[in-house]
């Protein structure tokens, strides 16, 4: 090796990348050549000086919040996925939910709709059994209508259908589903019919009829009231009450 | 669904890993960074895109040493911000000084100028980029020569070369900056 070829292989030399056969070549020049070994002393000394006297910045500490943070705002999939984590509990809740629903509906709508005609009936059947079937006897609606007044926190509509063959003989208070009720009584011939009249809120009623034992059952609701005629009274009659009430609530 | 939730836990632990391999390297990335653009706020912006980059990069990552591959995209973004301030007139203009050679000198005469740690912040500052990452990324950040052929996209024999250059530009730096500071 001669002393070009030795400044050229110094660097790699000091930096300890040169292979282990020119690496023996080059220190055996070196032992030899005065001018090398000062040329190789310099060379150390400005290696060492820049390794150990230039300053090694230091990212600011704010600096790795930053990148942390934009890292995960700036990738869309994280926030995707995210979402797609919580489907299969959003699924859960929403299947939950719908099964709650489905159980208030039949809770509250079909199953009680049912058991409300036997609660009519049996309201009425009871009405005629303990003589209790008035609190206020009056074939005047505005006898009867008032006397709900205070009683109930709505006023129900009273009609009299003396002229059509159903007169009005008085009403009273009534307990169905679970609330005070007004009850309106008509008489046809010897029969009764009870008049139920509470407000639809919660649960609105869907035009049905009903009979069982011989008792026949009209629910309908209007203008946000539900009505109940029960009576004994053949299903023709009573339809035609029902028509005739309807007729002058709607 | 169940591929979205096998999905969704691969990119939550590759944001994990991805900051598990890389975030030890943020003080290098910085380094480089700060020495190429000579400019704070600017290093600080190059190294955030640059871990953005990297993320976005991180599927292509076949693992081994994190530094490198992370230094790549520091050096490439900061080369971009160099380019574009340039182009706006930000950046001082590189005057590139020819001097005398340092073989002149004794060794006792440049080890007493070189004392001097100021000077030679300010002779490498006044190195061309490639001459200065490669005394930052050998020097200061250690990477192996191999390393810095990966990092600067170049041939291996090249990188001993410049880095023996880039070392003769400083030595002359060191020295036209003693030379202007002896003079009354």
């Amino acid at each position: 090796m001669n002393c070009s070829e030795l400044s050229q292989k110094l660097d790699p030399y000091l930096d300890g990348e040169l292979d282990l056969t020119a690496s023996l070549a080059l220190e055996e020049h070196l032992a030899s050549c005065p001018a090398c070994r000062q040329l190789r002393d310099q060379q150390q000394n400005l290696i060492t000086l820049t390794e150990e006297e230039l300053p090694r910045f230091q990212a600011p500490f704010f600096l790795k919040t930053r990148i942390r943070a934009s890292l995960r705002a700036e990738e869309p999939r994280p926030a995707m996925n995210t979402w797609w984590r919580f489907w299969p509990a959003t699924w859960v809740y929403a299947g939950a939910f719908a099964l709650v629903v489905i159980t208030l509906f039949l809770f509250f709508w079909l199953k009680p709709s049912t058991s409300l005609f036997q609660e009519v009936i049996a309201d009425h059947i009871r009405s005629l059994q303990v003589n209790h079937l008035m609190d206020v006897a009056s074939t005047d609606q505005h006898t009867v209508k008032p006397w709900f007044v205070g009683k109930l926190t709505y006023s129900p509509t009273v009609i009299d259908l003396s002229n059509s063959g159903y007169p009005l003989i008085g009403g009273r208070l009534d307990v169905l589903r679970h609330q005070e009720v007004s009850a309106i009584v008509y008489q046809r011939r010897k029969h009764y019919i009870n008049l139920f009249i509470y407000p639809s809120d919660p649960t609105i009623l869907k035009d049905q009829f009903y009979q069982n034992e011989g008792y026949h059952v009209f629910i309908w609701s209007r203008s946000g009231m539900n009505y109940a005629a029960v009576s004994e009274l053949n299903e023709k009659e009573l339809r035609e009450f029902v028509s005739l009430i309807q007729a002058q609530t709607n | 669904m169940v591929d979205q939730t096998h999905k969704q836990h691969g990119d939550s632990s590759s944001l994990h890993h991805f900051e598990e391999v890389f975030m030890p390297h943020l003080d290098a990335a910085y380094n480089l960074a700060r020495w190429l653009l000579r400019h704070e706020q600017n290093a600080e912006d190059a190294v955030q895109e640059a871990f953005l980059r990297a993320f976005k990069a991180f599927p292509r990552f076949r693992g081994g040493e994190g530094k490198p591959w992370l230094m790549t995209i520091v050096r490439n973004v900061c080369y971009t911000t160099i380019k574009k301030l340039r182009h706006q007139d930000l950046l001082e203009p590189f005057d590139e000084v020819v001097h005398q050679s340092a073989n002149s000198l004794a060794t006792s005469e440049l080890h007493q100028q070189m004392a001097n740690a100021e000077t030679l912040h300010r002779a490498l500052e006044k190195l061309a980029p490639e001459h200065r990452e490669i005394i930052v990324l050998h020097d200061l950040e250690g990477l192996s020569y191999k390393e810095i052929a990966t990092v600067t996209a170049i041939p291996i024999g090249t990188v001993m070369s410049r880095l023996a250059r880039a070392r003769g530009r400083l030595r002359q730096e060191i020295i036209a900056l003693n030379a202007k500071e002896s003079q009354p």
